[in-house]
């Protein structure tokens, strides 16, 4: 198929969704925008998991000894410029599509170009964040036309922007078709790229408007499920709480769109019990547990939640079939819609058993995550048996959502010029009302005196599964912009932990009033980790400044570029 | 009457009367009647491989002659490059193989044969039957696509594994451009060229039985740890992560806690482990005591389909060898009828084969049934029509690896899936079903029987048909015109099964089933004119000759699906399967267009000098560079005829040659890039598709760039040059031939790596940027003679030196970035400037810790302690890091050589051959799955970890036995895994019984031969893994064993029978 063939509006239609294929990575699964090594490993949501020689790739990720050698590195530079790369070649197309005097067309042209660059400036906004300025390449320059020689030199965030308010100004409301981004997604998305700037009045300014006014592209309003569980259901999928979410589907023929990213993320050794079987990576910190536990109804400050009295019981080091009771203390209701733990109901499958389901415990904890894990109910439809591992689901990868915007909005009321602490408490108050819903309580209490078969627990399923207490902040907990800040920056971590987001979050962070945040909050996490993990997976392990902030770029691409052109980020790399 | 050596019955020899074109042809007994002037007369007798016999007539009216086969005859006639050459009048680098050589072993694809046969041809081989292998003349010549091109009775081809050995006649490898380079574009990485058997004018009725039957036997696996040790040492891995813990947290170790801690879900928590009696007992690990077997069997559940799984596995307290369990003693038989024959105006060869050779692993096998009819008529005396013909059956079931088999040693396959299972595990459980990983604690090894079984039901065939019609036309004495039209048909078929598993910890959860084919056809046309003719002193021979061809056009299709209702192979296709997937593909083929032509003068057989011109066009380039000349010359001079030499006694003949040209290489592109000129677009449902609408259950395909075109790619060029002597020394009882050679190529196709901003989906243009030298020498040593009346021998000696360097990638790149395998983390390979191609690189160990003092004194090295790996601070700069890593070695052997050693005593004959490999070094990753806890841990432990470091054994070059995985450890590329991969095998001994004439003409037979073989008997070598012939898929990438299929020892007998 040559270019002529693709200028003709079916084929910018047909390029176009190759660019919004490439959004998940395709091939390169560290590309995906889970982000789930680079937000959430790293952000110490969850560990590599496994065990410790397999895809030790991972392993100098989380223990932040990366090499600019790294195949996962490259990994992620290599799908997020394919995309680029998709984009501009759609881009050079699109000129030469002639619309022979149709209006119609025209239009078209506009919108398809739209949504490019949309996506465009997605690709770049996950180069910019992940490795500060990469090159800047879009569809003037290509190969034999100077592509390798544009360096790392220009600052990508004007770019960025000049990309996402084409998107703005250039896409409609309103899609027929649920995939395509819309002008609400490219309005939220810019307010976020302003926010990692940290633009606070022009970011607030945009929230405000998608707060009030944003809708999906299939017309519904903003807002959040009525559950929490809710989002992580396929069948969910382009609800109002979602504002741009890679559309996965399964059993289309290729398990590329059903989540391949996430194919080694479950519990392992579950049979036909439990959903994926394998490989048991990404299992949720003891720390991240730790952080669920409430005191009436709030979650502990300064930490205190990972001191003796505070921690989560786990059955970490006991036999499945060793007796064990669960955590009888207050929780937040979230922590059993995120992680899997013992004897707590694993969605619609069986009560988690412990280790049984856990790869090498000693190597990656007691826990499994819970989101973005199919139910038994839709196995064979929105589960996908055509590879080598079951692992693979038809449920939306959420890029931004509404709680996530809720929460942003709230930073910028306690940093923007004009803002306001009691809107940004209302903005978190109101994640945490949906949070509360007791219909949405895992349920099935652990009965202990009726167990005498620990491999098969008795469970009480009238009661919900564990004492969950949240409650809603007041005013004093909002008198201060610190205690704001602090409180916001919490609820992001409880309501998105595992999504992708809290390593980034945690570097832009670090700035203002709290320049080494970010730093302070992963050698805490790391302190903590390492003596809980026998194999010592984290023993030694620590975060360096000015050099951890950012991944190296790629050391393949220096040299086919040369170090002149190409500079390597700080660091000894 | 005509025999051989061994007193064998002679059809077909010519004989002539000296000084004239009078002659005949033995019969099928060997026998020749012709009338003489008188007594002067003398008789030329000539034949191929054998050495001319001049008799003198005199009186007698009945002559005997044997015929002594010839090392290097130099009146052997040559098959080169769409013509004849007698030996003595070469002057390029020209090697030829014996049939009788290429039939002793039982290998299924002649090019494996060619190991050890030639002088300057590296063969790097399998034990699969039925592989590929990696041949290669004269070093490495480019990144890719170095495989040499064979020509079969006049057609080119690239796969010659359809031949049957016993229809060989010739085998000639051109290696210089000065005897290759008449076939231009393609001849590169050299020329081998086969001829097949044809009939003798006037020869009687013959027929010819060959028959070879024996069996390989699968030899031993590697030596792995009982279920004992296993427990023990699976403790000393804890209790050695736990003193490194302490060391780390400052405070004593405490084992108790850490075995309590650790909790090993079959051998439990305590101090010492517990080995148990079930290992599964529906889903419970480590049962110990008795269990109620019947109660058990109601819940026995083994079919994924209704509902969970039940197991009960009892532990194999004796151990399960895993090697010995998924091979077995496997049987080949080779068997062949010949029938020739030929009148005044027609000769013809017939060959009907049949080769059915089983693998040493369950369920993987080769076999073939080829029909050859090769034919010649005397249309008018000087007008001939005559094919070549082959149609053949050929089957491979079970190969894995690469390229047709030669990429294994690198896949994880079920040989390495052996070495990673437990011996605790049984292979069965207690009711029938498959044991397995699905029993805890074991990791994540897949039962290799059940994987080997569950390939019963594949099956595959090819079918094909190869051969060529042509006519040649006497002008006048000496002129020769020739047009021949040569086709290549391909067709292939194959089904899948694979099984829906339960019996492993990680399991296909589907049962799939796939099914696809493919055909080609390619033809090529040759037209040529030869004159030869002498006037007097002067010698001349002209060729000029026109050729079109296309590699190949046809389609290939594959169909998948799952789930079917029954898994009855019997009910099975894709119509009844679920999911069901189809694709196709079309591929044009490369058309090529050529001229060329070959001048040859010789004064006095003296002085020679050959000039050869190929001008190629091909259209895989753009316009700008479609075609390209290859010119090439060389000269010889016949120094034993000077005068000034004469009173030299014991130079019988000395012959020096020398040779300078140019080859054209297009195979990269016409093999991996057809449409290189050209910037692709396309798009599948893995790789663009997107469900735009929001279905969950469907996919839009879009399109993305998929490759980058170049008009101004060009052929690769390699330019040769050759030095060589051929001598004979002490009357013809040394034949000496040395060649030094050295081989450029520039405009080397490589596909220089684009920048990521690029779009890495793209696959980027060959463009000629690179470049790479071969050098080497080549010998061949011959000598032969008699011990004592009876017994006589001949020895011959083969041996090639190898140096193969990159000398430029191109860029200004240092070294191939798109090339960096990985195998679990693991890159071992980099090609760069200065290196051989497929270098490995990595940390150099310097050794193991023995203290914290050291540790603290060392480099700084991310992950140090006592008892892992210290690397080697190679830029002293006190970090160790990407800077100090280094080249670890080449996959490349330096010296490649044979020995063949034949004893003849009346009736008896004894060969023995001989192969070596030396220089060359093995990256073994597959120490990783076994020498190492946590690469997976839980997975069978090599019994070599017992010589692992620890405070009382500071010596090992074995690390410390732990749970840590880091860069000190087992994560990096290091010179640990690299190996010295010399060897020295005994291919072949083979004894054989000659029935004496008198008795064969009793039974009218002209030979019966009984031989006894055996094959690979020993291989010296101190490579650690199964077998040092580890090759790989890719020549940027080969000599990493990750799971090699070994060349083991065999035995063969059989017989060869003539009437």
């Amino acid at each position: 198929l040559n270019e002529d063939l693709l200028a003709t509006p079916q084929g910018i239609e047909a390029s176009l969704i190759a660019v919004y294929s490439q959004v998940n990575g395709r091939g390169n699964r560290m590309a995906s925008p889970s982000n789930w090594v680079w937000g959430s490993i790293r952000g110490g949501e969850n560990n590599k998991g496994t065990d410790p020689g397999d895809y030790s790739d991972i392993n100098p990720i989380q223990r932040f000894e990366a090499q600019s050698t790294q195949g996962v590195i490259s990994d992620k530079y290599n799908g997020l410029y394919e995309g680029v790369a998709r984009a501009n070649a759609t881009m050079r197309i699109l000129p030469k599509t002639d619309a022979k005097g149709s209006a119609a067309i025209e239009a078209q042209k506009v919108k398809v170009e739209a949504q490019v660059r949309f996506l465009r400036a997605h690709f770049y906004f996950e180069l910019k964040r992940g490795f500060n300025n990469t090159p800047y390449v879009d569809e003037s320059v290509d190969y034999q036309k100077g592509i390798e020689l544009v360096g790392n030199d220009k600052d990508l965030w004007p770019m960025i922007e000049a990309d996402m308010q084409f998107a703005i100004d250039n896409l409609p409301e309103t899609w027929s078709e649920a995939g395509r981004v819309n002008s609400w997604a490219a309005k939220t998305y810019m307010a976020k790229i302003l926010l990692y700037q940290h633009k606070f009045d022009a970011a607030k300014a945009i929230f405000d408007d998608v707060i009030a006014n944003g809708k999906t592209t299939k017309g519904a309003k903003y807002a959040l499920l009525p559950n929490f569980s809710d989002v992580f259901k396929a069948s969910n999928d382009n609800s109002a709480e979602s504002v741009w979410a890679y559309q996965s589907a399964a059993n289309t023929g290729s398990v590329n769109n059903a989540n391949p990213e996430f194919d080694l993320n479950w519990p392992y050794n579950t049979g036909p019990d439990g959903p994926g079987n394998c490989c048991s990576f990404f299992q949720p910190t003891i720390e991240m547990g730790n952080t669920f536990r409430t005191a009436a109804g709030l979650p502990l400050k300064n930490r205190a939640y990972d001191l003796p009295a505070n921690e989560l019981k786990t059955d970490m080091g006991l036999e499945s079939k060793d007796p064990f009771t669960p955590d009888a203390g207050p929780v937040d209701p979230r922590l059993d819609h995120t992680i899997g733990r013992r004897y707590i109901q694993y969605l619609d499958w069986k009560p988690f058993p412990g280790k049984a389901w856990i790869r090498n415990q000693p190597n990656a904890g007691p826990y499994q995550t819970k989101k973005y894990v199919y139910y038994k109910t839709d196995k064979g439809t929105n589960q996908d048996n055509s590879s080598w591992t079951p692992g693979y689901t038809a449920i939306n990868v959420n890029i931004i959502r509404f709680s996530d915007v809720l929460l942003m909005a709230a930073e910028c009321e306690v940093e923007a010029a004009g803002g306001s602490l009691t809107k940004a408490m209302d903005y978190v108050n109101q994640v945490r009302t949906r949070a509360q819903n007791p219909a949405d309580f895992v349920m099935g209490l652990f009965n202990a005196g009726a167990t005498t078969d620990y491999l098969n627990p008795v469970m009480d399923y009238t009661k919900p599964a564990a004492d969950y207490q949240i409650a809603l902040y007041t005013a004093a907990d909002f008198a201060t912009a610190a205690d704001a800040r602090e409180n916001i920056r919490m609820e992001r971590k409880l309501e998105l932990s595992g999504e992708g987001h809290r390593f980034f979050d945690l570097m832009r962070w670090s700035f203002g009033a709290t320049p080494t945040y970010g730093i302070d909050d992963i050698n805490a996490y790391l302190t903590y980790e390492a003596p809980k993990i026998p194999s010592g997976a984290f023993t030694g392990a620590k975060f360096t400044k000015d050099q951890d902030e950012l991944l190296p770029i790629p050391q393949a691409q220096i040299d086919i570029q040369t170090p002149d052109i190409l500079k390597q980020n700080p660091g000894g790399y | 009457t005509v025999a051989d050596e061994s007193g064998n019955f002679m059809p077909g020899v010519n004989i002539i009367l000296k000084g004239t074109a009078k002659g005949t042809v033995s019969d099928s007994e060997g026998k020749f009647s012709l009338s003489v002037p008188g007594n002067d007369a003398v008789l030329l007798i000539t034949f191929v491989g054998y050495g001319t016999t001049e008799v003198q007539v005199g009186s007698q009216t009945s002559i005997e002659v044997n015929l002594q086969p010839d090392l290097t005859s130099l009146d052997e006639v040559v098959v080169t490059g769409y013509s004849f050459d007698k030996r003595r009048e070469l002057t390029g680098s020209v090697s030829t193989v014996k049939t009788k050589d290429l039939t002793v072993t039982p290998t299924g694809n002649v090019e494996q044969l060619l190991q050890g046969r030639v002088a300057g041809v590296t063969v790097i081989s399998n034990g699969q039957p039925g592989t590929t292998s990696q041949v290669r003349v004269r070093g490495f010549g480019g990144f890719g696509a170095n495989q040499p091109l064979y020509i079969v009775d006049g057609v080119p081809t690239l796969d010659i594994s359809f031949i049957n050995p016993d229809d060989i006649e010739t085998t000639t490898v051109l290696k210089d451009a000065g005897s290759a380079s008449i076939y231009g574009a393609r001849a590169a990485a050299g020329v081998i060229v086969y001829t097949t058997k044809k009939g003798k004018k006037g020869q009687k009725l013959a027929v010819t039985y060959d028959l070879m039957a024996g069996v390989s036997t699968p030899g031993k696996g590697q030596d792995m740890m009982n279920p004992t040790d296993f427990a023990d040492w699976t403790w000393n891995a804890i209790r050695n992560t736990e003193d490194a813990n302490a060391r780390a947290g400052g405070v004593a170790p405490d084992y108790a806690t850490a075995f309590a801690k650790f909790n090993h879900p079959q051998f439990g928590g305590g101090l010492t482990p517990v080995i148990p009696d079930y290992i599964n007992v529906g889903g419970a690990a480590g049962v110990t005591g008795s269990v109620d077997l019947a109660a058990e069997k109601l819940k026995y559940n083994i079919d994924p389909r209704n509902g969970s799984i039940y197991q009960v596995v009892k532990a194999n307290k004796q151990g399960t060898d895993w090697y010995k369990a998924i091979t077995r003693t496997a049987p080949i038989v080779r068997q062949t009828i010949g029938v020739s024959g030929g009148g005044e105006t027609h000769r013809f060869y017939i060959g009907l084969s049949q080769q059915d050779q089983q693998g040493i692993l369950k369920n993987n096998s080769f076999k073939r049934y080829a029909a050859r009819a090769n034919s010649e008529f005397d249309v008018l005396p000087n007008l001939r029509l005559g094919e070549n013909l082959q149609f053949t059956y050929l089957q491979r079931l079970g190969l894995s690896g690469g390229d047709g088999g030669r990429g294994i040693s690198a896949d994880e396959n079920d040989i390495l899936s052996a070495f990673r299972m437990p011996s605790i595990i049984p292979i069965y459980d207690e009711f029938g079903g498959y044991a397995g990983t699905a029993a805890k604690g074991f990791n994540n090894p897949r039962n290799p029987v059940a994987s080997r079984d569950g390939q019963a039901n594949n099956t595959a065939y090819q079918a094909m048909a190869f051969g060529n019609i042509y006519l040649e036309y006497d002008v006048i004495p000496g002129l020769t015109l020739r047009t021949s039209i040569g086709g290549n048909y391909y067709q292939n078929r194959a089904h899948n099964y694979s099984r829906w598993q339960y019996e492993n910890s990680e399991n296909n959860s589907a049962f799939g089933y796939s099914e696809g084919g493919s055909y080609r056809f390619g033809w090529t046309f040759t037209n040529t004119a030869n004159y030869k003719k002498t006037f007097g002193d002067h010698g001349i021979d002209v060729l000029v000759g026109q050729e079109a061809l296309n590699t190949g056009k046809g389609w290939d299709d594959n169909e998948s699906g799952l789930n079917p209702f029954s898994w009855d192979p019997n009910f099975i296709n894709t119509t009844n399967t679920n999911s069901r997937q189809a694709g196709s593909y079309y591929d044009n083929g490369a058309n090529m267009s050529s001229y060329f032509g070959q001048v040859k003068y010789a004064f006095k057989e003296k002085y020679i000098l050959t000039g050869v011109l190929r001008r190629d066009g091909s259209s895989v380039f753009g316009v700008n560079h479609r075609y390209g000349t290859f010119p090439a010359v060389s000269a010889a001079w016949r120094i034993s005829a000077e005068p000034f030499m004469q009173s030299v006694s014991f130079i019988s003949d000395l012959k020096i040659r020398g040779g300078y040209g140019t080859m054209g290489n297009s195979n990269p592109i016409v093999q991996y890039n057809k449409n290189n000129q050209y910037t692709l677009y396309g798009g599948n449902v893995g790789n663009s598709s997107y469900d735009i609408s929001g279905s969950n259950s469907s996919a839009t395909t879009g399109f993305y760039r998929t490759s980058i075109g170049n008009k101004d790619t060009k052929w690769e060029t390699a330019v040769t040059t050759n030095i060589g002597i051929d001598g004979q020394l002490f009357g013809g009882k040394l034949d000496v031939i040395i060649d030094f050679w050295k081989k450029d190529t520039k405009d080397l196709l490589y596909q220089l790596p684009l920048p990521a901003t690029v779009g890495y989906n793209a696959t980027p243009p060959y463009v000629n940027v690179a470049k790479m030298q071969n050098k080497g020498i080549d010998i061949f040593l011959g000598n032969k003679g008699n011990i004592t009346s009876g017994l006589s021998y001949e020895v011959n000696v083969n041996g090639s030196f190898l140096h193969n360097e990159i000398t430029e990638i191109g860029g200004g790149q240092k070294y191939m970035t798109t090339v960096n395998p990985g195998f679990r983390g693991i890159n071992p390979i980099r090609n760069q400037l200065g290196q051989s191609i497929s270098a490995f690189f990595g940390y150099q160990v310097q050794g193991i810790f023995q203290s914290s003092e050291e540790v603290s004194t060392a480099a700084t090295q991310s992950g140090a302690d006592i008892g892992r790996f210290r690397y080697k601070d190679i830029n002293n700069d006190g970090v160790i890091n990407d800077a100090d890593r280094t080249f670890l070695g080449s996959p490349v052997p330096k010296f490649t050589g044979g020995m063949n050693f034949t004893l003849r005593y009346k009736n008896f004959d004894l060969t023995a051959y001989l192969y070596t490999s030396l220089g060359n070094k093995i990256f073994n990753v597959s120490r990783w799955f076994t020498d190492f806890y946590p690469s997976f841990q839980g997975a069978a432990i090599s019994n070599r970890v017992k010589d692992s470091w620890s405070p009382t054994n500071t010596g090992a070059t074995i690390p410390i036995f732990e749970s840590a995985s880091n860069f000190s450890t087992n994560t990096q590329s290091s010179s640990f895994y690299v190996e010295n991969g010399s060897y020295l095998r005994l291919q072949n001994v083979t004894l054989g019984y000659n029935l004496p004439t008198a008795l064969l003409e009793k039974f009218k037979m002209t030979k019966l031969r009984f031989f006894v073989s055996a094959n690979n008997l020993f291989t010296i070598t101190g490579y650690n893994g199964l077998d040092p012939a580890v090759g790989g898929a890719a020549d940027t990438n080969f000599g990493i064993d990750v799971g090699n299929y070994p060349v083991t020892r065999g035995y063969t007998g059989g017989l060869n029978l003539a009437f």
